[in-house]
């Protein structure tokens, strides 16, 4: 019976030695662990994002895809996600245009989760209809986020300086050539027509205003812009003036109109004379 | 009866604390003071008359347990303790299951989740799954051998038939209780190994005049909690898990405890004369005592048993965790856990319905078997034919078990079942588990030496090696066996066949391509191309396999356990 009380004895304290080994080295691995369930959630994610999200966004998440040589907007429809603008900064470039006040995180996950309103981006997760499960959604979210490095945030894109009034760009370079016939297209490749509806069609618009007689309306918006000055503020600042009435009732304040316009008709700035050569009809 | 005080003021305040501490001990034990128990301990016969029996007529828990037992029967030899072990497991996943109940959520929503944080953000989080995870197969394993040493030893005779009726009992509800924890992290291997538990309640046999599909219809929407496995499965299995089966199995653990005290351990067959039960007449000079000798002894097998299963859950093993349910994804071979395994080999011998049928008319046939079975000896010798009945199910169990292994599964396309070597879906892999910074972007050839990177040579050796199983030569290649091939059947549609599997790709090239697609983001790509014989413009197999590898998803860790080395 000795002999079983000091096997015994001897069991439980190697036991409490093992327990003791095993409460040092936790720390280490605790935070093993916790990079793991992050690295595996970037995995699932990518496996998502190739599936899902490249044929719009591009396979390596820089929609290169879908711009062509001369930098326009062709097939897909996604904005980059590789970007400097998405990923780098606190609050980002988008995040400050649409006033998202929450994370970085929280801005690409309900991005994914609810959609973009009035672009082609769908909803994603099942909560609100989609495909895509909770976690599935956290998935992509790592996975996009994870682009951020410190190469890509290095350096701040420059953006285009966009003269304060109106005038002043179509007295620019940039701005003296207006072509309305690519304007009309331009409407439609930058999704304007989307929620402004076809200019030739009255009532055709789903979401913001019709713009068929935006050349007459637009001089008696705002006080001290003619038509042309109006519609240059409101591409650039869509909450500088919101108009009262929208076919689904008063107009939502902010605005639903993207902010995203001054950085991407930024990236082609003649395309702004484009547009208002068309819409202002001359 | 002095007050404290007035004993203080008699003995000094040292004797009477340590006169109350000794009456405290002595209520304790409900009869042994500290003298008694140190006696006890050292070895000395008790004084009279003897303290160390009151506890098992005053006590609530010595009396559970009988004074003394008959000498023959405290030796390994006949009980192997594993009865005991059997009742030491269960109060051992009783514990490990409450603490890993307070932080998980049964909700798919979280349920998975909890898990990550369980292993990354708990203290000893995943020592405690281990040990929950190892100590539940080791007590299937337990009981199972327990089982199978009472009907050796003849045990289940007369007067044990009701104790034998539920200890099988008591193993079904052992097989229950591990396989309905099985769900509960809500990862693809808990997900599908309960859908197809669930596929054979759906083929189930139903009552005659029953329409099968209503029958088994219902009772397949009862088990899974709605029309498909979701919120109100989950649910349901975790409630059976920690509270219907747990307290059933408590229920048959006492009815079968207090048979096994009130007929007394049967003795080894031998030490009896046939027919006779002496196993409550022990003569004094027979007796083990319970304190100390059984008490001692069992808190020895309690230390040790502690250590191992410790230990064990430390270095030895880590719970499996595979990537989050998913029911759209079905993982290409889904395994059912080793002790139902032998239920998949039954699949690939007979129909469905009646291996489902089978199964509980088996546990039918166990549990009243001690009242058919009437033989008078329990003596080896005399008992031929049922110790011969029980090796032939012995081996057949163990060959149903074979057979359910992956050994005999059903083979996918021969590209597939490469990648699946290599890169699988799920847990790692030789090539998974090569360090992130030795597997530099690239493309890579099976079989290639990569020099100064033996990492990646030796993944890249088991690429060869896999490819050299599922591939077949048309051309003479010596690295390849010759193709087999059925000559009769049109070249177009032809299957190869070599040495080692059934469906393979002639004359294949294979690569890996390594690619970093993001900071600590690698897509390592597999390709294969067979071009078809009838047509050299045409492949017979062109196809891809991706995974992704971060660099910081442990793969390597997990590699040390999986029987391979990374």
């Amino acid at each position: 019976m000795q002999v079983k009380i000091v096997i015994g004895t001897v069991a439980f304290m190697l036991t409490m030695m093992i327990l003791g080994f095993a409460v040092l080295r936790e720390p280490a691995r605790l935070s093993q662990y916790t990079d793991a369930a992050k690295g595996r959630s970037i995995e699932a994610g990518a496996h998502i994002f190739e599936n899902n999200c490249a044929t719009c966004h591009g396979v390596d998440g820089d929609a290169t895809e879908c711009y062509n040589s001369a930098g326009e907007q062709v097939g897909c429809q996604g904005l980059p996600l590789n970007n400097y603008d998405l990923l780098c900064g606190d609050p980002t470039y988008r995040m400050g245009t649409l006033n998202w006040a929450g994370t970085k995180e929280d801005f690409v996950k309900t991005t994914i989760s609810a959609g973009r309103f009035g672009t082609v981006m769908p909803v994603w997760s099942e909560e609100f209809g989609g495909p895509m499960r909770p976690d599935q959604v956290q998935n992509v979210t790592d996975f996009v986020l994870n682009w951020e490095s410190e190469d890509l945030c290095a350096n701040e894109p420059v953006r285009y300086a966009w003269p304060e009034a109106a005038a002043d760009y179509l007295a620019s370079a940039d701005g003296s050539a207006g072509d309305a016939t690519n304007g009309a297209e331009l409407y439609v490749t930058y999704g304007c027509s989307g929620c402004h509806g076809d200019t030739a069609l009255e009532g055709s618009n789903a979401v913001g205003p019709w713009l068929g007689d935006i050349a007459d309306v637009g001089n008696t918006r705002v006080d001290g812009l003619d038509a042309a000055g109006y519609v240059y503020q409101s591409i650039l600042d869509p909450n500088a003036f919101i108009v009262p009435d929208c076919p689904t009732g008063p107009c939502a304040s902010p605005s639903a109109m993207p902010g995203t316009f001054a950085a991407r008709i930024g990236s082609n700035p003649t395309d702004m004379a484009d547009l208002l050569a068309f819409l202002l009809g001359n | 009866m002095a007050t404290i005080f007035e004993q203080i003021q008699e003995m000094g305040i040292k004797q009477t604390v340590i006169t109350k501490l000794d009456e405290t001990v002595e209520r304790l034990t409900v009869g042994m003071n500290i003298n008694d128990i140190r006696s006890a301990l050292r070895g000395d016969e008790p004084r009279r008359p003897n303290p160390r029996l009151r506890p098992h007529a005053d006590s609530f828990w010595f009396h559970i347990r009988p004074s003394f037992y008959h000498t023959e029967v405290t030796h390994i030899y006949p009980t192997f303790r594993l009865g005991w072990l059997s009742t030491f497991m269960f109060v051992w996943e009783t514990i490990t299951g409450i603490i890993l109940m307070v932080f998980y959520t049964p909700s798919p929503l979280v349920a998975y989740s909890n898990m990550w944080n369980i292993l990354g953000n708990v203290p000893l989080g995943q020592l405690m799954r281990n040990m929950h995870r190892l100590g539940a197969e080791v007590m299937v394993l337990v009981v199972a051998l327990h089982m199978l040493r009472t009907y050796i030893t003849g045990s289940y005779k007369k007067p044990r038939q009701f104790t034998w009726a539920t200890g099988v009992i008591l193993l079904l509800f052992t097989a229950l209780l591990s396989f309905s924890g099985y769900l509960l992290p809500w990862d693809q291997l808990s997900y599908w190994a309960l859908t197809v538990f669930l596929s054979g309640a759906e083929a189930a046999p139903t009552p005659p005049g029953i329409d099968p599909d209503v029958f088994n219809g219902n009772v397949l929407l009862i088990a899974q909690g709605g029309p498909a496995l979701g919120a109100g499965g989950l649910l349901r299995w975790y409630l059976l898990h920690v509270l219907l089966l747990p307290l059933l199995t408590g229920i048959f653990f006492f009815v079968h405890y207090y048979k096994v005290v009130l007929y007394g351990i049967s003795l080894p067959p031998g030490r009896e004369e046939i027919g006779e039960d002496t196993a409550k007449r022990v003569p004094r000079n027979e007796r083990t005592y319970f304190t100390p000798d059984i008490a001692t002894n069992e808190l020895m097998w309690s230390a040790l048993t502690t250590l191992f299963l410790v230990a064990g859950s430390l270095w030895l093993w880590d719970a499996p965790l595979e990537t989050h349910a998913d029911p759209v994804v079905t993982p290409l071979h889904v395994v059912a856990p080793w002790y139902l395994s032998w239920s998949q080999g039954w699949l690939k011998l007979a129909d469905k319905t009646l291996v489902i049928g089978f199964i509980p008319l088996l546990l039918v046939a166990f549990i009243v078997m001690p009242y058919f079975e009437v033989g008078k000896s329990r003596r080896y010798a005399d008992r031929r034919i049922a110790l011969t009945v029980a090796a032939l199910f012995f081996t057949f169990m163990l060959v149903s078990n074979w057979m359910g292994s992956p050994e005999f599964r059903v083979n996918s396309s021969p590209d597939r079942e490469v990648s699946i070597e290599l890169l699988p879906e799920e847990g790692t892999s030789a090539m998974l588990g090569v360090p992130y910074d030795l597997m530099p972007e690239g493309t890579y050839l099976p079989g290639q030496p990569i020099s100064g990177n033996p990492h990646l040579t030796y993944a890249l050796e088991e690429f060869q090696a896999a490819m050299y199983r599922h591939s077949c030569t048309l051309t003479g290649n010596s690295t390849w066996y010759e193709c087999v091939f059925d000559e009769s059947t049109p070249i177009e549609t032809r299957k190869y066949s070599n040495h080692f599997s059934d469906d393979v790709m002639p004359d294949p090239t294979a690569q890996l391509v390594v690619e970093e697609i993001q900071p600590g983001l690698k897509k390592l790509t597999l390709k294969y191309k067979a071009v078809s014989p009838a047509n050299p413009e045409e492949f017979l197999i062109d196809a891809e396999w991706v995974k992704y590898r971060h660099a910081d998803s442990n793969y390597e860790t997990e590699c040390r356990f999986a029987n391979k080395s990374c």
